[in-house]
């Protein structure tokens, strides 16, 4: 008699609003590693997955276990983590469309809550015509603002009564976020117990105040949206999973994650703290009914047809997105909108000082190819200073940061080199002029003879090999005029480069990018920017997919 | 077959009609007084108080709507303040010591676009059993009409041209075919057609033709707009054979367009064909992406583990299109369509 064979198997799962990830960790030698990973539309369901899981495990599984690998993989502990199954919607009335109204929209958004209507009482509208749009409105809440914190606005309380006289009773909640002198006055226009008062996003006109009342709006979101676990929230989970990993690894992490309806964004310090913002509509799918998108896609893709075709493929990501490209003029259009969404979520400006930049969602995470998405990361985020580059390729953050603490801590640790696809390291520069000495390079990797230095010119992208496992160490001379994010305290800057799948990328293109006003020669720019990056790709680098 | 459709009610409107009540796409099934444009009452001058005094004064709080007549203020010593019509409190300026109200306009009706029995009224909205089929789009333009199905192409990947709409097409809903330009829409706005059913079009062109509906609105010239509903994608893309021959067959039924939400509704209709994703080999399949967007063919066979293109690297399958072209196509790009029965 046989002895039965087993295995020790945890499937963990992300799914999405239009693509579902899903890993297979199992004990092998002793050690857990990913042994099968894949993406699918999330429409396909559960069989098709368990079922490509178990195509793709069947290659290196024990030949007693293939014809049972389906079953194990539905008996195995399953974690799992999903985007929210409806965005809550949300009305913004404001005083001001620039001051309060811009400042209560952008932390409506960066709560994850989906603004679908925005009245001003400067919007240029007829009093009859805000009232019909709010009176129409379909909206799980409403957020108020205007008046600044010592002043009793009487254009805040003309906002408030706009609301009460479009809002049903019982109508979702009324957030507001205005003069604290107003409180008590805009509670009286509603329902006991309707109104929740947040913090003054402008508590005076030189000030922006996001952080408090984006918490509470955060806090409102969830509570309208009970009734789905909340720690199983890929809004939830994956900055834990980034907080969890930062605080092990020491270091500043930026993840960033362009899907096809939000986007998210969650930026830990080296001690785990996380802040967090999603963009209800921040995805790909947002990007049709974003003013001037098209056009800017098709100029930073350079080679993606004309606007109008390119109008053409954002109103596709949002119609059918589960599909994919299939053609280069799709895929550059795709890449380059993943740029401007990315660009969206750190309108306030480039962050700095990371140690390790993530990128997630379909179209980074699942991007053909390593230099398609370095440079996507690159281009989106411009992360001035030196940063390790890395995808979520498998998609297990999210699930990881779905479990309790110490468990998100023990899974890192057990999967260690498996849960991030490394990419490589960034030198990316601000400042300087085109054409000019922006750095000059230094690399030195144990075993090889020092190389000579690189000059790399304002404008110019370059790419060193360094293959995955490998470290450099890297001696920076800055030009004229040029930084890389932090005071300079000496005219060489060390730092160590870690490599990945693309290598070490010196990128002097400056923040923002500045491309050619002519079209011929900025597609020849971006040309030679995608040939660099493809060109120096080491051979024989594991393929992204 | 039956769906239910949805009459969101805006508010303060008032439902006409109750549950089993069996209502016409024409019939009214609400009404509502909207609001116009702010006026002031003078409060504070009426009181003979200060403009800060009278504040306490107003007897009603902002949202509620008052009869003509109807007691706006009161100083509790006979003098009183009422509103001379219909209309909505907004507020009461603190400075300037007077109310703005709102004056109700004329009655607005609701219609519901739709033909089927009541099954469900409240004040948030009125939900209508639809005898017939629904047909779902991926975009649409315009609000709620209805009106007769006329097929308009002879093939699911024609262009619906301008030369094709003429008085006959007045009041109907047309099914085009790949595309309709700016001004084949244009033209049969000023034709009088209800709506267009189309398999794509280019979408800067459906906002061109979009910026022209609103400015029409906004200058108050002619109502009647162009409801326009697409099927299956933006660009240049055909429509599935099969749905195109199932509109045929339903040439002249009366139908339901809702071009924001992008829906259609056929009275006394057959299922339309039905889709599903994650084709296998045999089917019937759409593509949805360049450059095979909107064409059709058979699900040859499926590649085993992943096909590396230079924009993807995917489960794939070997198409063969009805024009004769065979490709490699990501699954995720394949929609699996069910044949009509009998067909």
């Amino acid at each position: 008699m046989t002895a039965r064979v087993d295995a020790e198997l945890a499937l963990l799962i992300d799914v999405g609003s239009a693509w579902t990830k899903a890993g297979v960790v199992a004990k092998a030698r002793g050690r857990w590693r990913l042994v099968a990973h894949v993406a699918q539309p999330s429409a396909w369901g559960d069989d098709e997955l368990r079922g490509a899981l178990a195509q793709q495990l069947a290659r290196s599984a024990d030949a007693r276990l293939v014809d049972r690998l389906q079953a194990l993989i539905a008996g195995a502990n399953r974690i799992e983590s999903h985007t929210p199954r409806r965005p809550g919607r949300i009305a913004v009335v404001a005083v001001s469309r620039e001051l309060s109204g811009g400042s209560a929209r952008r932390a409506a958004e960066a709560a994850g809550w989906e603004v679908v209507e925005t009245v001003t009482l400067d919007d240029g509208r007829r009093l009859a015509d805000r009232l019909a749009i709010l009176q129409a409105a379909e909206v799980d809440a409403w957020l108020l603002a205007g008046g600044f914190d010592d002043a009793r606005s009487q254009r805040a309380l003309e906002a408030a009564a706009l609301v009460a006289s479009a809002r049903r009773p019982g109508g979702g909640p009324v957030i507001w976020a205005g003069s604290t002198m107003l409180s008590e006055d805009v509670a009286e226009l509603f329902e006991s117990g309707a109104t929740i008062v947040a913090d003054n996003p402008r508590p005076d006109p030189r000030r922006e105040e996001l952080p408090r009342v984006r918490e509470r709006l955060l806090a409102v979101l969830r509570s309208t949206l009970a009734g789905e676990d909340e720690t199983q929230l890929a809004t939830v989970a994956l900055p834990r999973a980034v907080g969890a990993l930062a605080a092990a690894s020491r270091m500043r992490i930026l993840a960033v994650d362009v899907g096809a309806r939000a986007a998210l964004r969650a930026l830990s310090e080296s001690d785990g703290t996380v802040v967090s913002r999603v963009h209800a509509r921040g995805g790909l799918g947002g990007l049709a009914a974003l003013p001037g998108a098209a056009a800017r896609v098709a100029r930073l893709a350079g080679d993606a047809g004309d606007e109008s075709a390119v109008a053409d493929l954002l109103q596709t990501l949002r119609a059918r997105p589960s599909t994919m490209p299939q053609t280069p003029e799709d895929l550059s259009a795709t890449h380059a909108a993943t740029v401007v969404a990315l660009a969206g979520m750190l309108e306030e400006g480039p962050p700095s000082g990371l140690d390790l930049l993530i990128g997630g969602g379909r179209s980074i995470a699942g991007a053909p190819s390593a230099p398609h998405a370095a440079r996507m990361l690159l281009d989106g985020v411009r992360p001035v200073g030196v940063t390790q580059l890395a995808i979520d390729a498998a998609g297990l953050l999210a699930p990881l940061g779905s479990l309790p603490d110490d468990e998100i801590r023990e899974g890192m640790a057990l999967l260690a080199d498996d849960l991030l696809a490394p990419l490589g390291t960034a030198v990316v520069t601000r400042g300087g002029e085109l054409g000019r000495l922006a750095m000059r390079v230094t690399v030195h990797r144990p075993g090889w003879p020092t190389s000579q230095p690189i000059e790399v010119r304002g404008g110019q992208l370059q790419v060193v090999p360094l293959g995955r496992g490998q470290q450099a160490e890297v001696h920076i001379e800055l030009g004229d005029g040029v930084g890389l994010g932090s005071a300079r305290r000496s005219p060489r800057i060390a730092a160590l480069a870690t490599g990945g799948a693309l290598g070490l990328v010196l990128d002097a293109r400056g923040v923002p990018i500045a491309l050619p006003r002519r079209g011929d020669d900025r597609r020849a720019m971006l040309a030679s920017w995608r040939e660099a990056l493809s060109r120096e790709t080491p051979p024989g680098v594991e393929r992204i997919a | 077959m039956s769906v239910v459709h949805r009459v969101r009610l805006p508010v303060g409107a008032r439902p006409l009609v109750d549950e089993g009540h069996a209502v016409e796409p024409a019939e009214v099934l609400a009404t509502r007084r909207p609001p116009g444009e702010g006026r002031a009452v003078p409060v504070a001058g009426a009181l003979r108080r200060s403009a800060g005094a009278a504040a306490a004064c107003v007897v009603v709080t902002p949202g509620s709507v008052l009869s003509a007549g109807e007691l706006l203020a009161s100083d509790g010593r006979g003098r009183e303040v009422r509103v001379p019509d219909d209309c909505l409190f907004l507020g009461y300026d603190a400075i300037d010591g007077s109310a703005l109200v709102a004056p109700l306009l004329g009655t607005e009706p609701i219609l519901g676009h739709v033909r089927g029995e009541v099954t469900g009224v409240s004040p948030e909205a009125i939900e209508i059993r639809v005898t017939g089929a629904r047909v779902a789009g991926v975009g649409g333009s315009g609000g709620a009409v209805h009106g007769e199905l006329r097929v308009a192409v002879h093939g699911p990947g024609d262009e619906l041209r301008a030369g094709a709409i003429d008085v006959a097409t007045t009041g109907r809903i047309l099914v085009g075919g790949s595309r309709a330009s700016a001004e084949t829409l244009t033209r049969a706005r000023a034709m009088g057609v209800a709506g267009i059913v189309l398999g794509g079009v280019l979408d800067k062109e459906l906002r061109d033709f979009e910026a022209t509906q609103r400015r029409r609105r906004e200058i108050g010239g002619e109502r009647g707009d162009l409801a326009i509903l697409l099927l299956e994608g933006f660009g240049k893309v055909g429509l599935d054979p099969d749905l195109f021959s199932w509109f045929a067959a339903h040439d002249g039924h009366v139908a339901s367009l809702f071009g924001e939400s992008a829906e259609l509704y056929v009275y006394d209709a057959a299922p339309p064909p039905a889709r599903r994703t994650f084709p296998r080999p045999g089917d019937r399949v759409l593509a949805h992406r360049r450059p095979y967007a909107g064409l059709s063919g058979e699900l040859v066979r499926v590649l085993p583990g992943l096909h590396a293109t230079p924009a993807a690297t995917a489960r794939s399958g070997v198409v063969r299109f009805d024009d004769g072209l065979t490709a490699v196509v990501p699954l995720a790009n394949l929609e699996a369509a069910e044949r009509l029965s009998g067909g």
